[in-house]
């Protein structure tokens, strides 16, 4: 008995050493966000695709979401295994670059298909989308066709929506909101109070009870109805243009300081930009790649609404005021 | 003859508080620069967050017990019926009920196009009731029920002989029975509501409803302001404590000497309509939510998610993550416990609970704080990703902990009380007494902990999406993997296997280590 203990014990520690001591290729450690490293996400596509042309071993590591991907970094300092980061947004890259860990990627954005100019010497975007209300077309036929519609109008429809203080579409809407109502953002919040069915944690719960049919409205992204389209074959799906605009989030990647394979990182985030991956991103991230033509992209995403206005703040705003406006916010509702 | 008590519990209790202190401690030291927070801690937004947390865990709590000291009493009074023990199996499981699947199946029955629409009225306090209720009540009446089954026939006949009403069976039998645990289920379920997140936000309607909870989880991510984060996490930790203090002093201490064994006798008189239908509601209430969860199971693609090798491959982490919790757990009670049985046979029954109260007030620290903690310790030094396993398995077993303790807890200090003195007059000790006298008595019990606190870590999300380990992913976890994808459909097919597994694994163990037995706890 004890003989059979010690061998499988020895056996055990041999494979966990095999791990560390044998594995000849070079070893890229990216962290990023969880639903991109699951099944159906962009991760393994990704990966294979990466791998037969880099000689590597690419290790991508979920966390939660950006905002994890972030405290992550700031937790670990400059003992961070990370080489790259992928998944945080354009909300945090101002506290991402604060944090002194990120060095310059040094590769030009040139062909990126956003509707500005890409100026950024540390992040390297490789997806973008729109904040957008999704409703059923069978059960709305006339959603509002304007953010301000949509806070005013007593009869416009309920809505479900997340919160800024757990949920980066809750941001977002936040943001939006800030974006078209500036000082008044308050009122607007608390006149939009009685038609909120709920507030959730996170993407995931709204989306369910919107599913369950708890309000016509949810707030995901413009490329939601694509999924549905796509993936599922349901027509049902759309999301509501609204003429101010419609807020964006751009998802960025950046280079560690501390990394030890920078030049493959930097293989990497070419890599990044090429065609290869940027076309696995819209059926598997359901975002628009940054560098892709819009001709390249998969069918159905042509049906999909294209707001004619991004609303953006820049980073440095969001880092500076986030907090009050988080406040104001809960200040609105909490009422 | 004078007996020194065991000293068992104190090692535990010191690990426990080392658990606890040193990532709280750890935290502090990586905030570096402590920006002016005094306005938030005088801000109305904090108090408003301190009192809804308590007045939403302090309903909930007199909710959930007051109902399951209503449903316990009708089960014990009914006593065998057909299908009882598939119930109270059934009652085990809506706390192993990911909080998401949780909100979609009470949403399923009661929202607005549910089979029993509630309409907006949902959203607000009486959506977070209807959960928590769901939640604890069946956890509730498992956990009292025990007490009842406790009661010696001889005082039943007695009672009989006194013609005793209603009341005052209550009075002199059951309520005699019941005030020694009653305080740490009080506890524990306060602690569980007080410690709800999701449901609380989801369901809450708004940030009115916003528990402690989110407010730690904020500081630490969003803001990432770790120090905050721990005050706040303190601050919950002592609102625990003084509950736990408070019922402690509630606590009336029976008089009443365990002598005889017992057996589930049924009250037959006319009430039995009555707890009947008090039955039987209780356990439409709590199988609703989870039929809506099964039917959207099968409304999913049931195959393609059953043939997937990873779904099969989390639930084996799961599985091997809930047993080594379990494992941790049971023992760590079975050592407090030791203690504290001793102390109570000694007379020092408040000594006693509080051993036992200290072992259960761990569960209030939240997990991302420890988590966080215990990151920042080893991250330096180690591989973190070596190491997140087993940092799942020792936070899971620490939120098991106070199941275990409140399974456990009743059943080692009848012991105790029946065998010590005659253990003693023949000499029996250590490990032949372990064999003879208490493992044959408190293998049911052990079985229960067991079954309950490896369904327990089965099905928490816990901290490993902190760790973010490659290639391994728990049940949970590859659930809100399909939810955050869109798929929904097959989310709720795994949410149904993930149930159909913790319940097949409680039932294997409560087999496997309880023993055959006519009744079941």
């Amino acid at each position: 008995m004890f003989q059979l203990v010690s061998r499988i014990t020895l056996a055990a520690i041999c494979l966990l050493f095999s791990f560390h001591t044998f594995a000849q290729k070079p070893v890229l450690t990216i962290y990023t966000y969880d639903s991109f490293t699951s099944d159906w996400g962009p991760g393994p596509q990704v990966k294979t695709a990466f791998e037969k042309q880099c000689d590597c071993e690419l290790k991508l590591v979920g966390l939660e979401d950006g905002v994890s991907l972030l405290s992550r970094l700031k937790l670990e300092g400059k003992n961070s295994r990370a080489d790259l980061v992928l998944g945080i947004d354009t909300n945090l890259t101002a506290d991402a670059r604060a944090t002194g860990l990120f060095e310059e990627h040094g590769l030009s954005a040139g062909n990126t298909t956003l509707s500005e100019r890409w100026n950024d010497d540390l992040f390297l975007p490789y997806d973008y989308g729109y904040f957008a209300f999704v409703y059923n077309q069978e059960l709305l036929s006339n959603p509002p066709t304007s953010l301000k519609q949509l806070v005013e109008d007593a009869d416009a429809p309920k809505i479900l929506i997340q919160d800024p203080r757990t949920s980066t579409p809750g941001l977002g809407l936040m943001l939006w909101v800030k974006k078209v109502y500036g000082d008044k953002a308050a009122e607007a919040w608390q006149k939009l109070a009685p038609r909120i069915v709920t507030v959730s944690k996170g993407w995931s719960e709204a989306y369910g009870l919107f599913l369950k049919g708890e309000a016509p409205m949810v707030l995901s992204y413009t490329t939601s109805p694509a999924y549905h389209l796509i993936a599922e074959e349901d027509q049902r799906f759309a999301a509501a243009e609204f003429s101010e605009g419609h807020y964006q989030q751009i998802e960025v990647a950046g280079l560690i300081a501390s990394s030890e394979q920078k030049p493959l990182a930097r293989k990497f985030l070419s890599f990044m930009m090429s065609e290869t991956f940027q076309r696995i991103i819209p059926t598997t991230n359901w975002m628009y790649p940054a560098a892709l033509d819009a001709s390249k992209l998969p069918e159905g995403f042509n049906t999909l609404i294209k707001p004619a206005n991004a609303l953006l703040f820049s980073d440095e705003d969001v880092a500076r005021n986030r907090k009050r406006w988080v406040n104001e916010w809960l200040e609105a509702l909490a009422q | 003859m004078k007996q020194r008590s065991a000293i068992s519990a104190y090692p535990v209790l010191a690990i426990l508080a080392l658990l606890v202190l040193v990532p709280m401690l750890s935290l502090v030291t990586i905030s570096g620069s402590a920006g002016d927070d005094s306005a938030f801690w005088q801000s109305t937004y904090l108090r408003r967050v301190v009192s809804f947390s308590l007045w939403q865990a302090f309903l909930s709590t007199l909710l959930s017990v007051g109902f399951a000291l209503i449903v316990a009493r009708a089960f014990f009074q009914l006593g065998e019926f057909p299908f009882r023990n598939l119930l109270l199996r059934l009652f085990g499981i809506p706390l192993v009920v990911p909080a998401v699947v949780a909100v979609l199946g009470v949403v399923t029955v009661y929202g607005s196009q549910g089979w029993m629409p509630l309409g907006r009225d949902l959203y607000g306090l009486n959506g977070i009731l209807l959960a928590h209720l769901f939640f604890n009540l069946p956890l509730a009446v498992r956990l009292l029920l025990p007490a009842w089954l406790s009661i010696p026939r001889q005082h039943w006949q007695l009672g009989e002989q006194l013609r005793f009403n209603q009341w005052q069976k209550w009075k002199h039998l059951e309520w005699p029975a019941l005030a020694e645990n009653l305080p740490g289920v009080i506890l524990l379920i306060f602690m569980l509501c007080l410690t709800s997140f999701a449901v609380v936000l989801t369901l809450g309607g708004g940030p009115k409803s916003t528990t402690l909870e989110v407010a730690i989880y904020q500081s630490l991510r969003f803001d990432f302001d770790p120090a905050r984060a721990v005050i706040l996490a303190l601050l919950q930790f002592s609102l625990c404590v003084l509950v736990a203090l408070l019922s402690l002093r509630f606590q009336k201490l029976p008089e009443v000497e365990i002598t005889q064994s017992t057996q589930v006798i049924a009250q037959r008189d006319k009430s039995r309509w009555l707890n009947a239908s008090i039955v039987i509601t209780a356990a439409i209430f709590v199988i609703m939510p989870m039929l809506a969860m099964f039917m959207d199971a099968f409304s999913g693609p049931i195959l393609s998610v059953l043939g997937k090798s990873d779904l099969w491959q989390s639930a084996a982490y799961s599985l091997i993550i809930g047993l080594s919790a379990a494992a941790l757990s049971v023992s760590a009670a079975w050592l407090l416990l030791r203690t504290s049985s001793d102390l109570a046979f000694a007379n020092k029954k408040r000594a006693a609970s509080t051993i036992e109260l200290a072992g259960q007030v761990v569960y209030v620290v939240p997990p991302l704080v420890i988590g966080t903690g215990l990151f920042v310790l080893i991250a330096p030094r180690f591989d973190v990703f070596d190491w997140a396993i087993p940092i799942v398995i020792l936070i899971n077993a620490m939120m098991a902990l106070p199941f275990a303790i409140r399974t456990l807890g009743p059943p080692m200090r009848q012991n105790k009380a029946r065998y010590q003195r005659l253990c003693q007059s023949l000499d029996i000790s250590g490990w032949h007494r372990f064999r003879i006298v208490d493992w044959p008595i408190l293998r049911k019990p052990v079985g229960l902990a067991t079954a309950l606190a490896t369904a327990l870590a089965m099905g928490d999300l816990g901290v490993i999406a902190l760790f973010g380990t490659p290639e391994t992913t728990t049940l949970p976890l590859y659930l809100y993997h399909q939810l955050g994808a869109y798929l929904m459909s097959e989310a709720a097919v795994t949410a149904a296997f993930l149930l159909c597994f913790c319940l097949s694994v409680f039932w294997l163990l409560e087999k496997l280590i309880g023993g055959h037995s006519d009744v079941t706890y």
